[in-house]
């Protein structure tokens, strides 16, 4: 045998090394090493997931007119219709507005908007991108764990054309005064939103492998999610709110919409005063009563200090998380967990993928 | 390096699927952790043990549906065995399926740099391959227009350039020679020449027997997911036809592999022309002989039948190739306006002084419908014609020559050109 003396292989080939690939299930500790060695697989398949995510991107809008426009165009016009439904028809409003920050419910439902866009198209496309993708699976040996990964992050990116929208417009117009320094939370809350959506979209289209019925589970549980996250209503604004406090905290989208909204609207303190102020007002009677009283007298002139005390004791004041760095810690508790969960699930699964699509 | 000495081992193999009839009895299964079991097992592949060493092939063989692609499958990584284990040493090249992963809004040259991405090569090996990549395809402009525009033909170049060229050490290929031209089909075979002549390793699988006994030093026969034989690509091809031919007929499944053309169904219920059997004798002897020498006579005895002449009249064909799938001759009963008539019968090819040199062929006899253009079978000589030299001629074959002296020529002086 006469071994080729070529050039040392730059990278690892599909596969490489002479280790025996057995029938057994991958066992827990190897699992284990692969959760820790993601970062490692990320550096290795950078540019099949670079390339993956360009195609992606390049084939959504490849021979469209407006073209790398559209990822803004459609949460605009899902911003503009809700916009109007929720705070022209139905009247919903921030609670306790200063002058000039009159445009504050509008900017609190795009932020909203344009992050959960992001959030539920990666998961209504993530849950079926194996089966889709099952051909390939068969007949080419590479990661699938890439592939809801370019996804999450094609998402990402034109999650990223709505919020330097946002940015543009903040510095363009008067609309909104533009965020400062609060803007370094940026890349934290795109990893952090990335890690989230990746676990949650591995467990979604490993489901979808088995039981061909989770796509549709997914579609309506997405919408439901939707409605129940704060995106077009303020949880402060609604008296019989306290009874439900422990459901709306225990949402993860919850701490990851308010954290995006502190770093984009929070320069003037807005947000966070606007809310703590009403946190007095929701009322565990849920009679609403009391809370027109505050506002009464409050509008008479009266502190909100006094308004409260003057209304009686009977006032529980709502104690949500209100705080950038509380909601920031929250919610990576939640993206980790899901990430690990979400790629030990996949990675049991994976091997058998391939029989199985 | 001992414990390398191998570049491929295969131990104890196996491969089954597991069939639900319905989701329900997935859910049933799982709820009751297996209790209830919901699933049929289907074993496509079992205990396959064989060793491969660098700069050897081997060749895969049998019915559809034997388990072929299966186990190329298994060892390309895709899907996991269901029994066994195997061990690779080197980059593993895998081409189960030309052109998987390209997309057709895409050009030429962005699908190659994909492709070769998704097989684990790096953008930066992929951009020092592209120009060679490119020229091995040929598709001139073609490589930057979208491959929707492309012919199937072209596709298929496209897929398999990308495969061989970049530089894997073991080559797993199911089923894609005949790409393409025959002019591309050389190019291919070349290509897997090349591979072998630099050490590597090379697995694949054909219905195209010829093509496992040209390239492959070894072949397996898989006979439904097991190994029926394993050994020499010739001995293994043998026994391989041989089992078809004393089976035909009473399993559809060998019966439309003999027909490669048909699609399998189409068998079934219609009885169609056959070669039954075809050997090779010394000229107006019994000898069978499949050495000769150049010069020596030969004739090929083709035994066939015909349940139904006048549906389907048939032709014969008789090629001889050299191993680089150089086409030496081709002949036919249509081409000599010889008829083939009856529902069964011998037909004797006679070639008096073989003109061809020193080298192996291969000799297919093609059943072929009347006008010569459909082919129901083709049909391999047991053994490869073996034409040994005496003398130091060169080239492919002799041509009748003279040499003589005649020195009182002159020289010729050239000839002005035409001033036009």
């Amino acid at each position: 045998m006469k071994l080729t003396s070529k050039a040392p292989v730059e990278t690892a080939g599909v596969e490489s090394g002479s280790s025996w690939v057995t029938s057994q299930a991958p066992r827990a500790v190897e699992i284990v090493k692969r959760v820790f060695g993601f970062p490692k697989m990320l550096v290795k398949h950078r540019d099949l997931i670079t390339s993956s995510v360009k195609r992606e991107l390049a084939t959504r809008f490849q021979g469209t007119l407006l073209g790398f426009m559209w990822p803004l165009v459609h949460p605009l016009f899902i911003f503009a219709v809700y916009y109007f439904i929720f705070t022209k028809l139905l009247s919903f409003k921030m609670p306790n507005l200063q002058p000039g920050q009159e445009s504050a419910m509008g900017v609190y439902m795009f932020i909203g908007v344009v992050v959960w866009a992001a959030f539920g198209e990666s998961l209504g496309r993530g849950c079926n991108i194996i089966v889709e993708n099952g051909n390939l699976i068969k007949k080419l040996a590479f990661p699938s764990e890439t592939l809801p990964l370019n996804i999450v992050l094609v998402n990402i990116v034109t999650m990223m054309f709505g919020v330097a929208m946002f940015l543009l417009g903040t510095l363009a117009t008067s609309v909104w005064a533009a965020p400062g320094i609060e803007l370094v939370w940026i890349p934290v809350l795109i990893l952090l939103q990335a890690l989230f959506t990746y676990g949650l979209v591995l467990i979604l289209a490993t489901m979808q492998v088995f039981l061909r019925d989770t796509v549709q589970v997914v579609s309506i549980a997405v919408t439901v999610w939707m409605f129940l996250t704060p995106l077009f209503w303020v949880p402060e604004a609604i008296p019989q709110i306290a009874q439900y406090q422990g459901f709306i905290e225990a949402n993860p989208m919850n701490h990851l919409v308010y954290a995006w909204r502190e770093v984009l609207m929070g320069v003037q303190g807005v947000l966070g005063e606007v809310l703590n102020y009403t946190n007095y007002e929701a009322i565990p009677d849920h009679n609403g009563k009391l809370l027109e009283e505050i506002n009464r007298l409050i509008s008479e002139g009266m502190t909100v200090e006094a308004a409260r005390a003057s209304v009686g004791p009977d006032l529980v004041p709502l104690q949500m998380t209100h705080d950038l760095i509380d909601s920031v810690r929250i919610f990576t508790y939640w993206a980790v967990g899901m990430f690990v969960i979400g790629f030990s699930f996949f990675g049991l699964a994976q091997r058998r993928f391939a029989d199985e699509v | 390096m001992a414990s390398n000495e191998y570049s491929l081992e295969v131990e104890g193999l196996g491969k089954s699927y597991r069939m639900y009839q319905s989701p329900f009895r997935r859910i049933t299964e799982v709820l009751t952790r297996g209790k209830i079991k919901g699933h049929q097992e289907f074993t496509a592949l079992n205990d396959v043990n064989f060793k491969m060493r660098p700069g050897t092939s081997l060749g895969l063989c049998g019915a559809n549906g034997a388990g072929k692609s299966t186990l190329l499958k298994v060892l390309a990584g895709t899907t996991a065995p269901s029994a066994g284990r195997y061990r690779m040493s080197g980059r593993v090249a895998s081409l189960l399926e030309l052109g998987a992963g390209f997309h057709l809004d895409f050009t030429g040259r962005a699908n190659i740099y994909m492709n070769g991405i998704m097989m684990g090569y790096s953008r930066r090996e992929m951009e020092s391959k592209i120009d060679e990549i490119v020229d091995f395809a040929e598709l001139g402009p073609y490589i930057d227009e979208p491959v929707r525009t492309y012919s199937s033909g072209m596709g298929l170049r496209l897929g398999f350039s990308v495969a061989v060229a970049v530089d894997p050490d073991i080559l797993i290929i199911d089923e894609v020679f005949a790409v393409g031209d025959m002019y591309f089909q050389k190019k291919c075979v070349d290509r897997i020449y090349d591979f072998k002549r630099r050490g590597k390793t090379i697995l694949f699988c054909s219905h195209s027997l010829y093509d496992i006994r040209q390239m492959c030093d070894e072949a397996i026969w898989l006979k439904n997911g097991n190994v029926a034989a394993i050994g020499n690509s010739v001995h293994t091809t043998n026994e391989y036809t041989s089992f078809q031919r004393d089976h035909i007929g009473t399993e559809g499944q060998s019966l439309s592999d003999e027909y490669p053309d048909l699609p399998s169904g189409a068998t079934s219920g219609k009885k169609l022309p056959r070669i039954v059997d075809a050997r090779m004798y010394r000229i107006g002897t019994d000898d069978e002989a499949y050495e000769i020498h150049p010069g020596d006579s030969i004739e090929l005895r083709v035994w066939w039948e015909n349940p139904d002449p006048k549906e389907t009249p048939i032709n014969i064909g008789v090629g001889m190739l050299r191993q680089d799938m150089t086409t030496c001759s081709g002949m036919g009963t249509h081409l000599d306006n010889v008829t083939v008539e009856g529902t069964q019968g011998c037909t004797v090819l006679q070639i008096p002084d073989v003109r061809l040199l020193a080298g192996q062929f291969l000799i297919p006899v093609l059943l072929m419908d009347g006008e010569g253009v459909h082919k129901y079978q083709e049909f391999l000589m047991p053994e490869n014609l073996v034409v040994r030299n005496e003398t130091k001629e060169l080239g492919l074959f002799r041509m009748n020559h003279v040499w003589e002296h005649r020195h009182e020529l002159p020289v010729p002086t050239p000839k002005p050109k035409d001033a036009s």
